[in-house]
């Protein structure tokens, strides 16, 4: 079998009869079992998805395929619920969490035929960019630098899902992002990831994290594959009141990678002597690439930029402050026994939560505290219409913009700063596209001079992830990056 | 390293800290008293930034969607049982969660 299958592919070798889904799904939970060091899944349902994969062949035998797609092996965040199976946000206080029903996306998933091997790693709640803050250790980034021979992080928060994609533990995987957490590693692992419009799926039985901005979406090798199985996962869903009830598109099938006539924005306020000289080319590179394409390139100025990294750091912690106040030790998750209910609660949230989460959970009730609550969040909501204005207005003369994903290409995991606002600035330029609402892209480009893969992110207004993902198409077939990590984690 | 913004490395009040704390329901770490006064100081500085950005005049957003909530049809359904739901509860008791003593 071929390394590094395709989603797209293995719906054609499934279709050709040249393999099973029973045989796919050994093959990836070999390649899983090769890979442990890599840390990647926190569960692995071996059994389970064994099982599922027979039924699928047999309904692929009797002509009963539920959808093209049907016994494709994939992964799933552990922020997902999965009915009967432990989901644990890769936090202690949930370590014992088995969800009595099925998120909303997974359940999608079942219903065309896709198979499950298991739960990714990720930080804990969602929250980080690196996956450092899992109770359950760190994923390595499958990929090494050329010049070392240092563990990198994978990115975060769902670096499980995009490590798991990039070392080929599975062929397509989940993830969701708050603030970049599909993209930046997406980006740090040379993998294709889709933040959609907020409302295009639905967050019923994802573990929330900040409810106005958490959206799930798909992180693959391909373009094609992320239409395919955003088309799976998207559309209405009556559970989730911010679900969109806009009828879901056919992403897959009227993927066109055209861009003549096309505007591409070029926002100023990206750039930066900061960034690195391999991003920078990287980024001229694509620009170059559009226009030779057919795609008109416009100076475009979003002046909110620099002030969404601080919104952020107040409308999410103040929304997980909120979201998380249900951990207490009372109807799921672990108890610390205490002396009387508040210490019992006290107790319970101090072992159970890690460092980083019970920051944001400071933070959160500190901007939210009386005296504080218009001084920060109304004023960071207010702020929020500013960086949403200034999407409105750029969209008014462009058709997408472009910048690069990330301000750096994957770091060693030994080296990350101690200071936690300079971790928070792996999301600078993925955090404003969560504020406005809008969806987003990550592709990989080409590799830095130490052979680590650079992302570009593609941006579109509201519910054009069609043309997203054109735009993207059209990058993917020029560029061809085909780079894959050497699979050190073999022996 | 990418360094847009300038931080003076403030720290947070440590009354205030062990207050928050109350308010979150976290015991505050005596052995990481300072750090966590440290790692605060330095967002509350970094949202600070916020401060001098004009916003007179601007609704705020609380959520990006353009869509008025949906309805949907009140019926009742069978999903999620008692039992199901108290499969997860540390402690429990008939069809209850079990807490500590609240009342004396």
């Amino acid at each position: 079998m071929k390394r590094n299958l395709n989603f797209i592919e293995a719906g054609s070798l499934l279709e050709a009869k040249e393999t099973t889904s029973v045989d796919l799904t050994k093959i990836y939970l070999e390649n899983i079992k090769e890979a442990e060091e890599l840390n990647c899944f926190n569960t692995i349902t071996a059994e389970q998805a064994l099982n599922d994969a027979e039924k699928s062949d047999l309904r692929r035998q009797q002509g009963k395929l539920k959808s093209r797609f049907d016994g494709i092996p994939i992964g799933v965040k552990d922020l997902f619920c999965t009915k009967n199976i432990k989901t644990t946000a890769s936090s202690k206080i949930l370590s014992n969490f088995i969800p009595s029903y099925e998120s909303a996306v997974t359940q999608n998933c079942i219903d065309a035929g896709l198979i499950s091997l298991g739960k990714l790693n990720c930080d804990e709640f969602a929250m980080g960019s690196t996956n450092k803050t899992s109770y359950y250790g760190p994923v390595t980034n499958p990929w090494k630098s050329n010049k070392s021979d240092a563990k990198l992080v994978p990115g975060g928060s769902s670096g499980g899902s995009a490590a798991a994609v990039a070392a080929d533990l599975c062929v397509a995987s989940l993830g969701t992002d708050t603030g970049g957490s599909i993209r930046q590693p997406a980006s740090f692992t040379g993998t294709v990831g889709l933040k959609p419009t907020y409302g295009r799926v639905s967050r019923w039985g994802i573990i929330a994290f900040a409810s106005s901005l958490d959206q799930a979406g798909p992180i693959t090798k391909t373009v094609e594959d992320a239409a395919a199985l955003f088309e799976i996962i998207a559309g209405h869903d009556s559970k989730d009141s911010t679900s969109s009830i806009k009828e879901k598109e056919r992403f897959y099938d009227n993927l066109n990678n055209s861009v003549k006539g096309m505007k591409i924005g070029i926002p100023r306020e990206f750039k930066s002597n900061d960034l690195p000289l391999s991003t920078q080319k990287a980024w001229d590179d694509c620009k170059k690439l559009l226009q030779t394409n057919g795609a008109e390139l416009i100076d475009l100025s979003l002046p909110h930029t620099m002030d969404a990294l601080p919104t952020y750091y107040i409308i999410a912690p103040a929304e997980a402050s909120s979201n998380l106040a249900r951990y207490d030790g009372v109807k799921y998750g672990i108890r610390e026994e205490g002396k009387d209910l508040i210490d019992m609660y006290e107790k319970t949230r101090s072992v159970g939560f890690g460092d980083e989460v019970k920051r944001r959970i400071l933070i959160g009730t500190y901007v939210l505290s009386s005296g504080y609550y218009d001084a920060y969040y109304i004023k960071a909501q207010k702020i929020r219409s500013l960086i949403k204005n200034d999407f409105n207005k750029a969209f008014k003369k462009v058709d997408a913009i472009l910048t690069p994903s990330t301000p750096s290409t994957a770091f060693e995991i030994e080296n990350e700063p101690n200071d936690p606002v300079q971790t928070y600035l792996n999301d600078i330029f993925t955090v404003p596209i969560n504020l406005a609402g809008i969806p987003a892209i990550s592709i990989p480009f080409a590799n830095d001079e130490n052979n680590l893969p650079i992302g570009l992110q593609l941006i579109t207004n509201s519910f054009e992830e069609q043309k997203l993902l054109n735009i993207a198409k059209n990058v993917q077939d020029t560029v061809n990056y085909e780079s894959v990590p050497k699979n050190w984690w073999q022996t | 390293m990418f360094k847009p913004y300038i931080l003076e490395n403030m720290e947070f009040d440590k009354d205030s800290l062990y207050k928050l704390g109350k308010l979150s329901k976290i015991k505050i770490d005596e052995s990481k008293l300072q750090s966590l006064s440290s790692d605060l100081g330095s967002i509350v500085e970094f949202i600070d930034r916020l401060k001098s950005i004009d916003t007179e005049n601007v609704d705020p957003t609380s959520n990006s969607l353009d869509q008025s909530l949906v309805m949907r049809d009140d019926i009742a359904s069978d999903v999620n049982s008692a039992n199901e739901i108290l499969e997860n509860a540390p402690q429990k008791e008939l069809d209850f969660f079990s807490v500590p003593k609240v009342i004396e």
